[in-house]
């Protein structure tokens, strides 16, 4: 075993659809550092979901390697799963349980025994500020509710690795915010995370390292420095008028925009072009009309994910 | 913690804080036998049809294999909601085996069906005086486990391959529907018509009923019990092994 939690080797997964073969993860390969937090970003139907099902042991390989801690997912499933806390994509608790009950049945198949399982869930229900439903059943909980109970489980225990597939569906920005804090203690005390989600910001605050992927294949991988360096060239521009000037798309029609967001007075507009290029676009846009406020900044991870998405660049 | 271990707290927890498991578990089948098989008993008369036995006895292993049935099928629709609401899956990434997941759930669902049992037949040797058979109670109770492992495997495999919720509670109404009426749970079957003996006399819940009729109260030939036995035990084991392969087929 090295320093990488995680080692992938030419992974593919293969379905058979009604048109054919589907090719859902088509050859990817990369290692995860012990204690990093590792994002696996892609648009819908990536492949995001189907790889970390392979890594979790839920779903078996075509072919290629993954191995976990050196043991092989397909060779050694239960010394993988010994290792592993899972958040699937759906809400999956126990819809009959109470809360304390789904924390500490959670516990029970990972061997803790029945006192520090207690205290533990205790620990993990005041941290998830959901005490005061600790004796309700889950099915009578909202689903932000059920979503936060299904991540407080993989709290219970200490395994090494930790899967979250979009662990922040239905959760309120205070408690988002505040598992994203746990989950960087987490990983700083030695964990390894791996997540995938949707919501970029989320990766851009989280993840030391990211693997932006698209029709089952690896499009880019890095930091996230790195990736803004394989989209230079991009840059977003803010401007807030004093009023949203009429016919203004017309004028967004001649420029090499990314994307564009208009709300209220302020246009948000992405533009890939030289350094030179995009100032030109902004006195034009500012010209003759009264200028709130401007701000130019490089590219978001937003703006990498289209491009790297949309243009399918090879990684 | 065994998996095993894990598997049968986790039931436990769910079938003892949940009243609806309760009542359909342990309540409903002693309640066929107090009310149901009392009502029929005043009406019939006894002795009742040919095995000169009254109603309450020749119904007391009807109690038996319906408590069988149920059980094994609240196991099952328990087993659905696991697969329909996802937790099904997020276990499959627990430190357990499949085959650990499925021994925990026919274990649980076999101790509830003993403890059932030992509850229908002290209730029908207090309350309806029903003359037992002693030497043949262990037989009742190996009839009652392998019943309810053959039952909870047959109806997996409907939790593992149907995808909604409506389906399956159709599905499951359906088979409970036709498995206890078109059987010999109700009624003796010599008097029925040809089609509906010859329906009864494939149905696996009439070769159940019939080995623990012969077990409690001994009614029945040996040579028919023991054949529909082995015809048991041939479909308890088909419905394990195809609800074994449904189970590594879930992705």
């Amino acid at each position: 075993m090295g320093s990488y939690a995680l080692e992938v080797h030419d992974l593919v997964k293969t379905y058979q659809s009604r048109t054919g073969i589907v090719r859902a993860v088509n050859g990817m390969s990369f290692n995860v550092a012990t204690g990093s937090i590792f994002g696996l970003l892609g648009p819908n139907g990536a492949g995001k979901t189907t790889l970390l099902r392979m890594l979790t042991t839920l779903t078996q390989p075509t072919s290629g390697t993954a191995r976990l801690l050196g043991f092989d997912v397909v060779k050694r499933p239960l010394e993988v799963r010994r290792r592993i806390a899972s958040v699937i994509q759906e809400t999956a608790v126990d819809l009959l349980l109470s809360v304390r009950d789904n924390l500490l049945t959670f516990a029970r198949f990972h061997t803790l025994d029945g006192v520090t399982a207690r205290e533990r869930a205790d620990e993990v229900m005041e941290r998830f500020q959901i005490t005061g439903e600790a004796d309700r059943k889950v099915q009578d909980l909202s689903g932000g509710y059920r979503r936060r109970v299904q991540v407080a489980k993989t709290f219970m225990v200490r395994t090494p690795v930790l899967f979250l597939d979009e662990f922040s569906t239905g959760m309120d920005p205070i408690l988002k915010r505040s598992v994203m804090t746990q989950l960087r203690e987490e990983a700083r005390a030695g964990r390894t995370i791996v997540l995938t989600t949707q919501i970029l910001s989320e990766a851009e605050e989280l993840c030391d390292d990211i693997l932006i992927i698209n029709k089952g294949r690896q499009v880019a991988r890095g930091d996230l420095n790195a990736l803004k360096l394989l989209s230079q060239g991009v840059y977003e521009v803010s401007i807030t008028f004093d009023h949203m000037p009429e016919g203004i798309e017309a004028e967004l029609a001649t420029l090499p925009t990314l994307r564009t967001h208009k709300e209220n007075s302020t246009l948000e507009v992405a533009l890939k072009a030289p350094e030179g290029e995009v100032f030109q676009a902004v006195a034009a846009l500012a010209r003759d009309r009264r200028v709130l406020r401007l701000e130019v900044n490089g590219a978001s991870l937003e703006d990498i994910f289209i491009e790297l998405t949309q243009n399918e660049v090879p990684a | 913690m065994s998996p095993i271990g894990a598997m049968l707290y986790r039931e436990a927890k769910i079938r003892a804080t949940n009243l609806i498991f309760i009542f359909w578990d342990v309540i409903n089948p002693l309640a066929y036998m107090l009310v149901f098989g009392v009502g029929v008993n005043a009406a019939m008369g006894s002795p009742f049809a040919s095995g000169e036995v009254d109603y309450n006895a020749f119904f007391l292993a009807s109690v038996l294999a319906m408590a069988s049935f149920g059980i094994a099928s609240n196991t099952s629709w328990s087993f659905f909601l696991d697969r329909d609401n996802g937790i099904f899956f997020e276990m499959l990434t627990y430190p357990l085996s499949r085959s650990a997941y499925m021994l925990g759930k026919v274990i649980f669902t076999v101790l509830v069906s003993v403890v059932q049992t030992a509850l229908t037949l002290i209730l029908a040797a207090t309350l309806f005086r029903i003359r037992l058979q002693p030497a043949l109670i262990p037989l009742v109770f190996l009839a009652m486990i392998v019943g309810t492992a053959g039952w909870f495997f047959f109806y997996s495999i409907f939790a593992l391959r149907t995808r909604r919720n409506d389906i399956f509670n159709t599905v499951t109404s359906i088979l409970y529907f036709v498995f206890l009426f078109a059987s010999s749970l109700f009624y003796p079957l010599e008097p029925l018509p040809k089609w509906f003996q010859t329906a009864a006399l494939v149905n696996p819940i009439t070769w159940q009923i019939d080995l623990m009729r012969y077990a409690t109260i001994g009614i029945g030939s040996a040579r028919t019990v023991v054949i529909e036995s082995i015809a048991f035990l041939v479909f308890g084991l088909a419905s394990f092994i195809y609800a074994a392969r449904c189970l590594q087929k879930q992705e």
